[in-house]
């Protein structure tokens, strides 16, 4: 079906044993994920300027100064952790993992030669040699992670049904890239200032825009809102900050691209986007880390505010380490992510691509408030070898004619679980709330598991709901008659996934959508064969 | 980060149900580690996953708010009643010997007390709640048994005892190749403090049972119900679940299949009015390969609270199985609401699993149709709602039962809709 | 072309005897017709060439030019010139049809080595083919064979037969479902498709197909083992006395 080139950009390649006998058993298809092939599990080797270990008031100073921080900051932080401190980790995913110990990790950790955002040409050379192998080329000529270039023809094109998401392609994207604990460059800036679109590290719109900052940080996702959220209120070190003026249309994709690097260090980056009456911009993420024996913590936040009118579109791949086989190492990855549709007519989408991370625990949010506002969610869920997922969303209905879009698909294979679980309620003044929910999972093996927990809460008697869900494995009468045409089984694996997939994967813009499909093709390599 | 686990503080209708139990006196020995696991553990909130819609400690406190209420529990007046299905044989369940019952049932009284520390339903405590308050209270315990290969055409009615504060505990089993249809009867005014009715359901292969609930408790009654069933190979399980009464009410519903071949058929019907939380938690865990399962509630809404929480579970190695769920609610008005949290949480990749829910209010295109034909608004209505529930219950088949349980519902819809 | 050497074979899982001794010679142009009652084993058959796992031989062999396919998998074998058109063709949700005709056109291409088709050359391909089926255009971008019909999904059967230029085609009871029309539209395609160098293996329950598709040997399959060999008047003479006579004979 595709090239077998190796993709730079967000893959995680699985080996091939070969001594597996070829009996089409689903379960001796089933394969280890050989990490080491995990492509961007190197480590850069650059003098770094780290925080010692732990959690506690004087990191968070030290924080604070390093970032040059206002003093109202400082404040935030110092009742966030307050608030923290009198806080329990949540128990009630179904993810089995030890207590982490969160006096043992670094909060802060930067490159050396800098300590703070850059230009393009004081950024380390090393560090540009990181971004490149993982083909982000931090040059404003070129797109984002090392897909095709703009005029390249791929396999969308023969295929009418699959347009690239309306609006969405452009052909360049701005990056802001976020090493540990710092954002090291961010591209495109100044073309972006002519549209009057301000993209820039969130440590330098606090300095630069902190009326922006105060009234819209935490409005999403308070303080208090939950055990990592608030973690990360009190510590957060980076992130990306978009804000689009009104009626402005952001001329170009942006995009962050997170990396942690060092040893015994949490990324805990904050992400802020507005997007005033009227105004649309697309935003991707993408992440990965070093392959490292011992589990890394990623607890971000995200929050997203649509005013009148205003429409966000948010697209992460996400790729961070998984562990190897036996689930050794990883990241951990507990993420708030929640968009407010504060305004008439607003629109968040959220679409998720998880392949990465040894553990996931993420629902990505909508809080329709605003009237005839509209929230979709659209996720693709791979998990292989030793992986939990435990990830949904989150649709509440408090405006008039409301409405909101689930698609979830899960696929699991190898000993992982792969968990939904998704909210989906209708306030009482929430008048002809409308809900679709299409939630599959797919297994492949029998030591996986695929489960399944929406809430569906209606107190409005004009609300409609709709939740279907499904569970089933790839029929071998359909991998035959691929096969019988002559594609192997493993591309007829492929095949059939993305069919499986493809709902979501036409939400991703097109630079995603390409990437995605192989992404997803590489991370069930080895789980059939 | 290290956790405290804190001691909770009781609250008061704690303090007070704890107090009723002590109060007991009877097979003191059985009862006792049951007590003390409730002083322990006290009643699940919502932060208990599988109360997560029902947070019993809450519900029950804002029910016995003061010693007049505990003092009503004295208080019953069950009328004498007829059985829901005619020609029905009546078991009371605190005095089975005295029924004068068909060829090959048996029923005695029994001493023993609900196995409430064997597997908790799922996601909750290490106690199983509902389980663990029946044994604290000593419920009336009753064995009745259906000899293998007995076709038992009378439908057995089980009746709990006279009088609110009634805690039954019945262990029913149905013999190899063995058929019988059983009543489950859920009336009478009830109290605030809650009532506990716990059955076990042993269906041996090739058998067939249909079990009925019919719980239409007084608006003031709490109650706490559990049918637990194991399916043999080849065996079939029909259940019908109507609810029409209760202050609160909790139905939990745990069935296991143990033998390939199984059948399982749950259909319900759960009419809310205002004032009233009925909760429906049902659990369908497919243990070993080749065995169905299909599940439908319609819940028709008119007020007050409802929870459907329904749970298809398949084990590692419970190949090709095939389980479908479904949950519809109609809700009729703003002043109710309707919480379902249907799950699937499956370990075997041959399987066809699947769920669907819905909300909202009746089709306005059925509706234009029926008054384009003539038909007024609220005959209109009616009729719809009407033929939401009647699919369910027609699927039963058997044409007295169906008119028997129709008539029921036709009764609540007259009155409260 | 295809030699089958006293075949048996046997369902996987239960060990249920199917084929009990087949013996079979189909050469290069020749159109070879199986019939026989139902159960007999004629897509037990199919699916043994086309190497479906769910069967086991349990002893003979088939030789496609003078190899053992035996070890091969579905895709060796397809990519080797074997197609199977399937009586039940299946639905692939999400796979846009195109999508799928150029995946199998181009590995099969690249395990035989050679290049892989261009785009446009390769939509070429398939227009021309799409039009002589009366496939419509639009049916190409819907996801394969997801809400077609009976006749479509047939139709779009021979459609990937006339693409993939197969060497020996085993047609799995393309009459069934099909009315008239769609019967000559299909008969036409398969026609078309006659050669020197290519072999057909026909498998029908009635005489009705092989109007259109005329057979220059028809073999009756019966209880796991060709009864009985002819031409086509063989065809007819089945259609008109039914298989017992045949059944008698040869017991």
């Amino acid at each position: 079906m595709r090239k077998r080139h190796p993709v730079p950009g967000l893959l995680i390649p699985v080996s091939m044993e070969t001594d597996m006998p070829a009996v089409q058993e689903t379960i001796d298809r089933v394969r280890k994920i050989d990490v080491d092939q995990y492509k961007y599990g190197f480590e850069t080797l650059i003098e770094m300027d780290v925080a010692p270990k732990g959690l506690n008031e004087d990191i968070i100073r030290l924080i604070s100064t390093k970032k040059n921080e206002p003093q109202w900051m400082l404040d935030w932080r110092l009742k966030a952790f307050e608030r923290w401190k009198t806080m329990e980790s949540p128990d009630w995913a179904r993810l089995d993992y030890p207590p982490i110990d969160f006096q043992d990790i670094h909060y802060y950790a930067a490159p050396k030669s800098m300590s703070g955002p850059a230009s393009l040409d004081e950024v380390d050379p090393e560090i540009l040699r990181t971004y490149e192998k993982l083909g982000i080329p931090l040059k404003e000529q070129e797109i984002l992670a090392g897909v095709r270039k703009a005029d390249e023809p791929s396999e969308f094109d023969d295929n009418s049904d699959t347009p690239p998401a309306e609006g969405s392609y452009s052909g360049r994207v701005a990056v802001d890239a976020v090493f540990d604990s710092v954002s090291v460059a961010t591209t495109f800036k100044k073309e972006l200032q002519k549209a009057g679109v301000i993209f820039m590290p969130i440590s330098e719109a606090i300095r630069e825009h902190p009326e922006l900052v105060q009234k819209y940080l935490g409005s999403v996702v308070p303080i208090s809102d939950n055990f990592f959220a608030t973690m990360n209120s009190a510590v957060f070190t980076d992130g990306s900050f978009v804000y689009v003026p009104k009626g402005v249309r952001c001329p170009m994709e942006l995009s962050t691209y997170f990396r942690i690097n060092e040893r015994n260090t949490g990324q805990f980056e904050r992400t802020l986007i507005i997007a005033d009456e009227g105004s649309y911009v697309s935003y991707l993420e993408g992440c990965t880390a070093p392959q490292r024996d011992e589990n890394q913590l990623h607890a971000a936040v995200v929050e997203l505010v649509a005013l009148g009118d205003a429409e966000i579109k948010y697209s992460t791949v996400q790729n961070w380490y998984p562990g190897d086989k036996d689930g050794k190492g990883g990241i951990y990855n507990f993420v708030t992510k929640r968009g407010d549709c504060r305004g008439a007519n607003s629109r968040i989408s959220w679409t998720q691509v998880e392949t990465g991370s040894a553990i996931t625990w993420k629902y990505p949010s909508c809080i329709l408030r605003g009237d005839n506002s509209r929230g979709e969610f659209y996720s693709i869920a791979v998990s292989n070898g030793r992986q939990q997922i435990d990830s949904g969303t989150k649709m509440i209905h408090l405006g008039k004619n409301t409405s909101s879009r689930i698609i979830s698909k899960g696929i699991s294979a190898g000993n992982s679980s792969n968990t939904y679980r998704g909210q989906v309620s209708a306030h009482r003044k929430a008048s002809n709330a409308r809900n679709f929910t299409q939630c599959d999972s797919l297994l492949i093996g029998e030591e996986c598991g695929a489960h399944t927990v929406p809430y569906i809460e209606s107190k409005n008697a004009t609300a409609q709901f709709e939740h279907e869900a499904t569970t089933s494995k790839i029929s071998e009468d359909q991998l035959f008659y691929c096969m019988q045409r002559g594609i192997p089984e493993e591309e007829a694996v492929a095949l059939i996934v993305n069919g499986f997939v493809k709902d979501v994967i036409q939400q991703l813009p097109m630079e995603f959508a390409v990437e995605a499909q192989k992404l997803i093709g590489i991370s069930l390599e080895g789980s059939v064969g | 980060m290290s956790v405290v686990t804190e001691l909770k503080t009781r609250t008061p209708a704690e303090t007070q149900l704890l107090q009723l139990a002590e109060a007991r006196g009877e097979n003191e020995n059985a009862r006792r580690p049951a007590i003390e696991a409730l002083r322990r553990d006290g009643l699940p909130t919502r932060k208990v996953e599988a109360w997560h819609y029902t947070d019993l400690r809450a519900l029950v406190g804002r029910r016995i708010k003061d010693d007049a209420a505990v003092a009503s529990l004295k208080a019953g007046d069950d009328a004498i009643l007829e059985p829901l299905l005619a020609n029905s044989v009546v078991i009371c369940l605190d005095d089975p010997v005295s029924a004068h019952l068909p060829d090959g049932v048996m029923a005695t009284s029994s001493s023993s007390v609900a196995d409430w520390q064997a597997s908790p339903n799922h996601l909750d405590r290490s106690i199983d709640t509902i389980r663990a308050l029946s044994a604290a209270f000593g419920a009336s315990s009753a064995k009745i048994a259906v000899s293998s290969k007995t076709s038992v055409d009378t439908p057995i009615e089980l009746r709990p005892a006279a009088g609110s504060d009634s805690h039954f505990y019945a262990q029913v089993s149905v013999g190899e190749g063995a058929s019988a249809t059983f009543v489950e009867r859920l009336e009478g005014d009830g109290s605030p403090a809650p009532s506990t009715g716990v059955s076990t359901l042993t269906i041996a292969d090739r058998a067939n049972v249909l079990w009925i609930v019919d719980q239409e408790k007084g608006a003031e009654a709490s109650h706490l119900g559990q049918l637990n069933v194991t399916i043999g190979a080849d065996a079939v399980f029909r259940l019908f679940v109507l609810n029409a009464g209760g202050g609160l009410v909790r139905y939990e519903v745990h069935a296991e299949t143990v033998g390939e071949g199984a059948d399982v058929q749950i259909r319900g019907a759960n009419l809310l009015k205002d004032g009233q939380h009925v909760d429906v938690t049902t659990t369908l865990n497919h243990r070993v390969p080749n065995t169905t399962a299909t599940e439908t509630f319609r819940n028709v809404v008119t007020g007050g609270h409802g929870v459907f929480q329904g749970m298809i579970k398949v084990a590692k190695g419970a190949q090709k199985t095939d389980a479908k769920m479904a949950c519809n609610s109609l809700l009729l008005s703003d002043e109710g609401d309707f919480s379902a949290k249907p799950e699937l949480e499956i370990f075997a990749d041959d399987v066809q699993c699947g769920h669907g829910a819905t909300a909202g209010e009746i089709d306005a295109d059925h509706l234009f149709y029926l008054m384009s034909r003539g038909i007024p608004e609220a005959t209109a209505r009616a009729l719809l709602v009407k033929a939401f529930l009647g699919e369910v219950v027609e699927e039963l088949e058997d044409e007295a039962i169906v008119e028997a349980l129709e008539a029921r519902i036709d009764t609540w819809l007259d009155t409260h809709a | 072309m295809l030699e089958i050497k006293n075949l048996h074979a046997r369902v996987a899982d239960e060990g249920t005897e199917i084929l009990r001794g087949v013996n079979l010679t189909i050469e290069a142009g020749e159109v070879a017709a199986i019939m026989g009652p139902n159960g007999s084993g004629k897509s037990t058959l199919s699916y043994i060439l086309a190497g479906r796992e769910d069967y086991e031989v349990t002893e003979g062999d088939i030789l496609y030019n003078g190899e053992s396919v035996l070890e091969m998998d579905p895709a060796e074998r397809a990519a080797a010139g074997l197609f199977l058109a399937f009586q039940y063709p299946l639905e692939i949700p999400g796979v846009a049809t195109m999508t799928f005709l150029k995946t199998a056109l181009n590995a099969q291409r690249k395990a035989r080595g050679e290049a892989e088709l261009t785009t446009p050359d390769f939509m070429r391909k398939v227009k021309a083919s799409a039009e002589e089926l009366k496939i419509a255009p639009d049916m190409l971008k819907r996801p394969l064979n997801v809400g077609f019909s009976g006749g479509e999904k047939k139709r779009a059967e021979i459609l990937q037969m006339a693409l993939l230029e197969p060497k020996l085609c085993i047609m799995d009871e393309t009459d069934s479902g099909l009315d008239i029309d769609a019967l000559k539209i299909v008969s036409d395609g398969v026609n078309a498709l006659r050669s020197e160098e290519r072999a057909f293996l026909v498998i029908t329950h009635y005489q009705r197909l092989l109007d259109y598709i005329v057979p220059d040997t028809v073999h009756v399959l019966y209880k796991g083992r060709i009864i009985k060999t002819g031409d086509k008047n063989l065809a007819l003479q089945l259609e008109n006395e039914g298989y017992a006579q045949i059944v008698d004979e040869a017991a």
